[in-house]
């Protein structure tokens, strides 16, 4: 049998992707002035393990820029050299390199070679120059414990680690080997090696790729738990590891940058470790999670919608019986209701993930954009436990980056106009996660400058997008900064200003079911904030009929319902019609005409008017009457059908009958450009 | 009469790669070699690519050599099956005298 390793590069990947998440959460705390030996060691595991994930994988390029990150890496973890802010800037860039290197190596693209060349030659000059740290806290501890022990009379044992490795059935199948176990395991200290073969079996009865072999192992040296457990990484699952420290326990952690003397402690550290130090693992110590494909989630979700519609059209075919038998029968269709919603409320939370996934990428981007633009920044970050639908976390990424470089850029001043109008040095930007209503609230503020809402209306003015004759509400002057290409900003940067943006963020989030607001004051800063929803399976909508005919329309896309009356309704030149609301015209849009169906009402005062709005445009969609509000199950046309514009998706009614979701921003593209899309343009009545 | 021809005895020939990949190919190599008689000789100098799976399989060959009381000698080892041997501590396993 040929072992076809490629089947784990994609644990491979994810795994390394997280692991460089957590490097760079180290290194931007490193960065900030906290420099602690367990910060410098995650830093090294990540890189050790990567390293050895790829030498398996035969990732050559991955595996030999992480050996020359991960040689810099111990010279820092062994306090031979010390962390400073250059250095950490390389290293950051470093994980930006692996990033960049494994994305590639996933998508088999081209490495770009040179990139991390130039790195490497840099990384090399640091590890060139003269080391000028203190020596390690654990170094000058180890002589104080030999010392105390020496008085003692009986000899001190060399510092080190006994471990016990015995390897499982599955070890060699996924492609650990123990003889690069061993040889990484040589590279911490001096190593005894000790091989028991009492469990090969004959040749006739050997499975070759079932390692038969054990070790009893010491290597010796000043080597923290740490080191060793991430040499084993790769294979802790699957192996039996018994790790027991031999000598005295290091006094004080081998810190990087802090000469320290040896703690007192040292002096009487008991010789031995106690029995409890020794460690066994062979379980996952991750025990408590499993990875699960978001498919098989989906597949589950999708299931148990199913049986909630089900369980709807039980209910109601025992609505209209009678007697006590129909009575029990309710009673027991009102448990099953119960627990249905309990399990659906379970299968949506394994969706759930906290939004720290999303605001973990902004330390980096906040230290990096205000370093580059001369600016000092704080970043702060609440609530970043609460919890989002994955796919709505994974599309709400590139809106918030958009936000956040905005505030950066724009909204915080720098260091001297900040001290010049009496404020501090230092700006801030929060980012602001809560629970509101069955929705989700992002903030992202800023304690800037303030959006000029006289700069944004001039700017208004000359583009036509409004004109002098209307007098707007601060709300809408500040959503005009959501108009396609509307920029004020005096210098366009690469960072932003260009006016492309805040049109796609809001688009964005409309696409999510979201809704976003503007809150700001001149000088003082801005707040925007966006609703959204829980979650993309279900939806909130209000129930409304054509004919016979039920659409469910999201209930956040609606403005209001109102009757029409006649002197309010005006004929276009084009033949249209257009409703008079307050201080706006807007355009009526027939359901019945853009669907192709027969209605009760084509008499617009028989009927209802839904005032809707997607993507800052409001129409008034015609409907016969409107019906309940309730939470749907969304169904995807696509996959069950095809994709049709104006349609989000379908649901099944509790009666049994299909009802289309209706896609706002889709309506009215489909209302304004139907011959584009190849659909009959709709009559007007 | 011609005298009987002496029977062959084995020669186990590793080749560039002795590893999981190959390993299956490797077994069934010992396993005829182990089935003519010995004293065997082992040649691994041509080993560029080693890993636990294909020691292991030397070392159960070894194994059986030694309970079967049958002698074997190396002809040639490489570099780095050499470095693997250490490595894993097997050495003293694969020392049985010719």
């Amino acid at each position: 049998m040929t072992l076809d390793l490629t089947q784990f590069h994609e644990i491979f990947f994810e795994e390394s992707f997280e692991a460089l998440d957590s490097m760079e959460a180290a290194l931007l705390k490193l960065s900030a002035g906290e420099v602690d030996a367990e910060l410098i060691n995650t830093i090294f595991r990540v890189a050790h393990s990567i390293k050895g994930g790829a030498a398996t994988f035969a990732f050559n390029e991955v595996a030999g820029f992480t050996h020359v990150l991960e040689t810099l890496l111990d010279q820092l973890r062994a306090g031979k050299r010390q962390v400073r802010p250059d250095i950490v800037d390389v290293l950051l860039r470093s994980g930006d390199a692996m990033r960049a290197m494994l994305v590639a190596t996933q998508r088999k693209e081209a490495i770009d070679s040179a990139g991390v060349a130039k790195l490497r030659a840099e990384l090399e000059r640091i590890m060139s120059e003269s080391p000028s740290a203190a020596p390690p806290a654990a170094a000058t501890a180890a002589p104080s414990a030999s010392k105390s022990v020496a008085a003692s009379g009986s000899p001190a044992p060399a510092p080190g680690w006994r471990i016990k490795f015995v390897p499982g059935p599955e070890l060699l199948r996924h492609g650990n080997d123990p003889l690069r176990i061993l040889r990484e395991l040589a590279t911490l200290g001096k190593m005894r090696v000790s091989v028991d073969a009492a469990g090969v079996p004959a040749l006739t009865d050997l499975d070759p790729e079932v390692c038969r072999l054990r070790w009893n192992l010491e290597v010796l040296g000043q080597i923290d738990r740490a080191a060793v457990q991430a040499v084993f990484e790769w294979a802790e699952s699957e192996c039996e590891l018994t790790l027991e420290r031999i000598g005295a326990e290091p006094s004080a952690p081998a810190a990087p940058s802090v000469a320290t003397a040896p703690a007192p402690e040292a002096a009487t550290a008991p010789v031995s470790a106690p029995a409890a130090e020794a460690s066994t693992r062979s379980a996952n110590p991750d025990g408590g999670s499993i990875r699960v494909s978001i498919e098989k989630i989906d597949e589950l979700l999708n299931s148990v919608g199913e049986l909630v519609i089900t369980q709807s059209v039980l209910s109601q075919l025992a609505a209209p019986l009678e007697g006590r038998e129909a009575g029990e029968l309710r009673s027991a269709l009102a448990q099953l209701e119960r627990h249905m919603r309990a399990l659906q409320e379970s299968v949506m939370r394994v969706r759930m993930l906290p939004i720290s996934f999303v605001f973990n990428r902004f330390p980096r981007l906040v230290r990096d954009l205000g370093q580059r633009l001369g600016k000092k920044i704080e970043l702060k970050v609440t609530g970043d436990t609460t919890e989002l639908d994955k796919t709505v976390l994974e599309k709400i990424g590139d809106p918030l980056v958009h936000l956040v470089r905005n505030s950066i850029d724009h909204g915080i001043e720098m260091p001297d106009v900040r001290t010049a109008a009496g404020k501090t040095e230092h700006g801030t930007i929060s980012l602001h996660a809560y629970h509101k209503g069955g929705n989700v609230i992002v903030e992202v503020s800023d304690d800037g400058g303030g959006l000029r809402k006289d700069k944004i209306l001039a700017k208004a003015l000359e583009r036509g997008l409004v004109t002098n004759e209307v007098e707007l509400s601060e709300e809408r002057i500040l959503n005009l900064i959501f108009a396609p290409g509307f920029s004020t900003a005096d210098v366009v940067s690469d960072v932003s200003g260009r006016g492309v943006g805040m049109d796609v963020v809001r688009r964005n989030i409309n696409e999510l079911g979201g809704h976003i607001q503007i809150f700001s004051t001149q000088g003082q800063g801005s707040t925007i904030r966006i609703r959204l929803p829980l979650t993309l399976a279900i939806l909130d909508g209000q129930l409304a009929r054509v004919g016979k005919e039920v659409y469910v329309v999201p209930i956040v896309s609606i403005v209001e319902t109102i009757q029409v009356t006649r002197e309010r309704v005006n004929n276009v030149a084009s033949g249209g019609q257009v409703f008079r609301l307050r201080d706006d015209y807007l355009p009526i849009v027939r359901l019945h005409s853009l669907f192709d169906i027969e209605p009760d009402y084509t008499d617009l005062l028989d009927g209802l008017l839904m005032i809707v709005e997607a993507d800052g445009k409001r129409v008034g969609l015609f409907v016969d009457e409107l019906m309940s509000q309730q939470q749907v199950v969304i169904k995807s046309l696509e996959t069950n059908f095809k994709q049709v514009t104006g349609l989000a998706g379908a649901t099944m009614l509790g009666d049994g009958r299909v009802a289309l979701i209706l896609d706002i921003p889709g309506v009215i593209t489909r209302f304004q450009a139907p011959e584009e899309r190849g659909i009959a343009k709709p009559q007007a009545a | 009469m011609a005298p009987a021809a002496a029977a062959r005895t084995g020669r186990v020939v590793l080749g560039t790669s002795c590893t999981i990949q190959e390993a299956a190919a490797v077994r069934a190599h010992l396993l005829a070699q182990a089935a003519l008689p010995g004293p065997y000789e082992i040649d691994g100098g041509s080993v560029e690519l080693v890993d636990t799976a294909g020691v292991q399989l030397i070392v159960a060959f070894a194994l059986d050599c030694l309970e079967k009381g049958v002698a074997y000698k190396w002809s040639g080892r490489s570099a780095t099956l050499d470095a693997a041997i250490e490595l894993l501590g097997v050495s003293p396993l694969l020392e049985y005298p010719a």
